[in-house]
């Protein structure tokens, strides 16, 4: 499916009785409508929890005074309208979900524009104009996501009771790993090809520090050597999804999120089976 | 004795905020709220040294975590506004740095041990360390995700209204 919303023509998906009087009405209440479903689109995309979208997308569609119903499917989300005037009639908008990734940077900021939009602070052709900027802004500098990263890993090998050569070793092989992440990145790769890929490489490094005997902590290296790969932040949204009763979005976070887990378990076993490491 | 315990917790706390800022970059979490991240994690990582150390209290690595992760889920959710970012942005960066990782681990490579097993009593070895490590693994993670998320429900007035 390409990204771009579905809607019915003018004469079912406008609840508004066609009359001429009402044209101009009519196509701003469509023009909402899809722009709430692509706002919708991007809040699930980046990382937003179903409580989060719920509340943003009907305190800013209330603002346009638009009364919107949501699901959130695993891939798409659905809007259903009620008009002001009461129609029976509900159109429906679907629009598949924005891949960026988890991005609070977007999140906070969709976030904010519901807030302004609900106090009044911003008129609908500007939300639209701020969305754009919103989902415009470019990501954290590659370079400091991977030291900060790597600094990361090496810091929880120190947690996990490593000695001075273990610490190094992780942050040398988190280097390695996630340098390789953001170039499979890059190239659009498939995300359970990029944790596998990862996770052996960080995990090899680590499994040769083990094996030539470095340090006297090489088995808490080459546990820690994966962890930047954990996919924490979809495991703990599918429980606030669970929480708040959206059983299928909460599954569909937890599958995603225990198949990445999978692959990375897959390359950290590849990488100590090949060199034939029985460490327990 | 009392000196080294807390310097063992600060450097405890210390080394979490690290690893906690560090993972909220992957994230894309704004920068304002790296230090917010950093102080929900090391207050988090410290309780769970100071319930778990065995001089002090001595609690179950399960227990501890999910208490812990309850505090992050409060101290969180009541930071959040100060940044003006969603609860959730603080929340998950420092959670991370509580993950057994080692548990973790010990289950993959007792997985490794299973597979590669010579004779009944190998394989037992490895089948018991292999359920020992996944469980304590799995309830962690399933304590510390659950009680996380707890504060942000209770506190809905707060943490949905911190972007404001």
């Amino acid at each position: 499916m390409t990204d771009q919303a579905y809607i019915c023509d003018d004469s079912v998906s406008c609840p508004i009785t066609a009359t001429d009087s009402v044209t101009d009405s009519c196509r701003d209440f469509r023009e909402k409508l899809e722009f709430l479903s692509e706002y919708t689109a991007w809040l699930w995309g980046c990382g937003a929890t179903c409580i989060r979208i719920d509340k943003n997308l009907t305190r800013m569609s209330r603002a346009f005074g638009i009364e919107v119903d949501v699901t959130v499917m695993p891939r798409h989300v659905e809007l259903y309208a009620h008009s002001p005037q009461g129609n029976a009639e509900m159109p429906v908008v679907i629009r598949q979900a924005s891949r960026c990734g988890i991005n609070f940077t977007i999140n906070t900021l969709l976030s904010r524009l519901s807030w302004e939009v609900a106090d009044g602070k911003l008129d609908y052709d500007q939300a639209v104009r701020r969305f754009h900027e919103i989902i415009s802004t470019p990501r954290t500098a590659p370079n400091e996501v991977w030291l900060l990263a790597s600094m990361a890993n090496a810091a929880f090998c120190r947690l996990f009771g490593g000695d001075l050569i273990a610490i190094a070793v992780v942050f040398v092989s988190t280097l390695a790993g996630f340098k390789l992440k953001q170039i499979m990145a890059a190239h659009k790769r498939d995300a359970r090809v990029i944790f596998l890929c990862c996770a052996f490489v960080s995990s090899m490094l680590c499994a040769g520090a083990h094996f030539f005997h470095w340090g006297t902590t090489p088995e808490i290296a080459l546990g820690t050597s994966v962890l930047y790969l954990i996919p924490g932040v979809p495991y703990i949204n599918a429980v606030s999804d669970l929480i708040a009763s959206r059983y299928l979005c909460a599954f569909s976070r937890f599958v995603d999120a225990l198949v990445l887990t999978a692959c990375l378990s897959v390359g950290l076993c590849a990488g100590m089976y090949l060199l034939g490491l029985r460490v327990i | 004795m009392i000196a080294l315990t807390i310097l063992k917790i600060l450097e405890d706390g210390f080394l979490a905020a690290i690893a906690a800022i560090g993972f909220s970059s992957i994230s894309n979490t704004p920068r304002r709220a790296y230090l917010c991240c950093g102080i929900t994690a090391a207050v988090g990582h410290a309780l769970r040294y100071i319930l778990m150390s065995p001089d002090i209290l001595g609690m179950n690595i399960i227990w501890a975590s999910t208490i812990a992760a309850f505090v992050i889920g409060i101290v969180g959710v009541l930071l959040a506004p100060t940044v003006k970012c969603p609860a959730e942005v603080c929340l998950a960066p420092a959670l991370l740095p509580m993950i057994p990782g080692m548990y973790a681990y010990r289950t993959v490579a007792a997985l490794i041990g299973c597979l590669s097993a010579h004779g009944e009593a190998d394989f037992d070895h490895y089948i018991y360390l292999l359920n020992y490590n996944g469980l304590t693994c799995l309830f962690i993670i399933i304590g510390m995700v659950v009680a996380v998320n707890i504060p942000v429900f209770m506190l809905k007035h707060i943490a949905f209204r911190a972007t404001r």
